[in-house]
């Protein structure tokens, strides 16, 4: 036995050690491959507790499921012994109503200590996200400037983004001939990837920013395509064109074909902004997409349409015919998705069978159109699997913000969502295999239990 | 005042425990963590310093949701409280909770208490 003092220095060193870790700022946990908790810290707790579906921190994926679906897959897949399965994975959350400063971005980190156990990292990054953000597009810009470029149509636009003159580079870049003046510059994107307000909004993020920049497909006269850049600057002596002339040339256009580059901007988006099943948008790019269309919906009052797509009875295909085929369901439902909708519209996987689009400048009766259109469509496939055929069915819910978002009813993405899921229920409640809108009568403060995760 | 050893859900529980000697808090069987409108911990019961691992000196005079139970600031707890101080109303509602008490995930019940004041608050703990 040891004697007494010594005794006595391990109790206190050990209990040091445990405040140590009640203290530290980052949230730590040990968990098995499957994620049951072994080990874990207070700020785990503060981080995963209002997101734990069950109000219990048995397991780290189970916490983190509502936010993060493909944790169990990812850790699964991981192909070796031990090692990082991801470092620093942004998960973005739902700000609750309750919640005034509560966390919007967690940052998780992954790592795969042997064939039993894992260790995780929990960070709050909302305030350094933020920040990363404006760097991240003063990079784009940079990027933009210092890459060599090969080839570039300038174009000058007027302040209602039309093209004011033809050049030579518009020839080389895109092929159009003279006839193209007086046109919007949207001619050079193909048909649903731009709607006329986004073609207002660039021009004034750029008077506001001092440019603006956006990457993917253009449109080449003969109906080709290829993926390129278009930087959009105020140009810096307009006034001396005049101020009252509307057709006087307000903006350039910088076109750039930027093919080559595609391969690797693509892989660097996809592994930040795309679910990693279906390979849709993840949360992260859905919210950060509604932000924006919000932001821009403030200035420029427009409707804004949401729609909710959740698979009917999915839990029954899961337990029939196991995960596998379930994953299979999914990516066909992804597929679906992404076929009917434009390439403005922001279709995303925001967690388990839940998929969002969200449809920039769509009112109701459109929203409605294209829900139905998917929903007929899904109820005519058959997804080919080890198990056999299945068929599946999805419902939905439409929601749709008019006019200035802030105004009393109309609070954010969140208010958003939440109409989106109560005509979702409606749906759900007529039967399935169904597409509602939100109504008046579906008032917020009305009754309606929320929707658990398995009512199918 | 009733002389029964009071119990996790006793009524006006906040005033019992304000009359409590720390020999009374001692005896009960749920934690108990005092604070004040600083949210610094001035009481610390012998159950709660047991289950926590940490003794009653290095927790009161501290400030509770950042130096000693930083699992609390969220909006689920933390948050309660300083919405209770600011409308100046008195809380006392009762949630489920999980606790990393030693590192280990603990289901607890976990009763908020405060007057209209705010002068005096408290988290009780009980296992579940």
């Amino acid at each position: 036995m040891l004697p007494d003092d010594s005794q006595e220095s391990l109790r206190a060193e050990h209990e040091a050690l445990i405040q140590f870790l009640y203290l530290a700022p980052v949230g730590l946990v040990q968990a098995d491959l499957d994620g049951e908790i072994a080990m874990i810290n207070p700020i785990s707790a503060q981080l995963l507790m209002p997101l734990s579906p069950d109000g219990c921190l048995t397991n780290l994926f189970g916490a983190l499921e509502g936010v993060a679906p493909d944790l169990r897959l990812q850790c699964a897949q991981y192909p070796r012994e031990q090692g990082m399965v991801f470092e620093g994975l942004h998960i973005h959350l739902r700000a609750g109503e309750q919640a005034r400063r509560a966390p919007q971005i967690l940052s998780l980190t992954l790592l795969k200590l042997d064939g039993a156990r894992i260790m995780a990292v929990i960070q709050d990054v909302t305030a350094e996200v933020r920040r990363e953000r404006q760097l991240r597009q003063s990079d784009a810009w940079l990027n933009a400037i210092l890459t060599r470029i090969s080839d570039y149509a300038l174009v000058s636009i007027d302040r209602a983004g039309r093209i004011v003159e033809w050049n030579e580079s518009i020839a080389r870049v895109t092929a159009f001939g003279e006839h193209v003046v007086g046109s919007p510059y949207s001619v050079f994107y193909p048909p649903g990837a731009m709607t006329p307000e986004h073609l207002l909004d660039r021009l004034r993020e750029s008077d506001r920013n001092g440019w603006s920049l956006d990457e993917g497909l253009r449109l080449r006269a003969d109906g080709s395509q290829f993926w390129g850049s278009a930087l959009i600057a105020p140009l810096p002596d307009r006034e001396a064109f005049g101020l009252d002339d509307p057709q006087a040339p307000a903006y350039a256009l910088i076109l750039r074909d930027i093919s080559d580059k595609r391969a690797a901007s693509e892989k660097r988006r996809q592994a930040a902004f795309c679910d990693h099943l279906t390979g849709l948008a993840n949360r992260r790019a859905f919210f950060e997409a509604a932000e924006l269309e919000l932001d821009r919906a403030a200035h420029t009052p427009r409707p804004l349409a949401l729609i909710l797509f959740d698979a009917d009875l999915f839990k029954n295909i899961n337990d029939r015919y196991g995960h596998p085929a379930g994953d299979r369901v999914l990516c066909d439902l992804a597929d679906t998705l992404r076929d009917t909708f434009r390439i403005v519209d922001t279709v995303a996987r925001l967690g388990g069978e839940e998929f969002a689009v969200l449809l920039p400048s769509t009112g109701e009766q459109e929203a409605l159109n294209g829900a139905e259109r998917l929903r007929a469509l899904v109820a005519t496939r058959l997804v080919a699997t080890d198990m056999g055929e299945i068929a599946y069915t999805v419902s939905a819910g439409v929601a749709v913000l008019e006019g200035a978002p802030g105004q009393p009813g109309q609070e954010g993405i969140d208010g958003l969502i939440k109409r989106a899921d109560q005509a979702l229920y409606l749906a759900k409640g007529r039967g399935r295999n169904c597409v509602a809108a939100w109504t008046s009568h579906l008032h917020d403060n009305e009754d309606i239990p929320k929707r658990s995760r398995n009512a199918g | 005042m009733t002389t029964a050893t009071p119990t996790f859900d006793t009524r006006g529980l906040a005033d019992l425990l304000d009359a409590s000697s720390q020999e009374q808090l001692d005896a009960l069987e749920f934690g108990v963590i005092g604070f004040d409108a600083e949210t610094i911990v001035q009481r610390y019961n012998a159950v709660e310093s047991q289950a926590a691992g940490l003794s009653p000196q290095r927790v009161l005079g501290e400030p509770l949701f950042t130096n000693v139970a930083p699992c609390l600031n969220n909006f689920m707890v933390a948050q309660r409280f300083e919405d209770a101080a600011d409308e100046g109303s008195e809380l006392d509602d009762t949630i489920d909770y999980v606790l990393t008490l030693r590192m280990r995930p603990i289901k607890v019940k976990l009763r908020l208490l405060a007057s209209a004041g705010g002068a005096h608050r408290y988290v009780l703990v009980q296992r579940r």
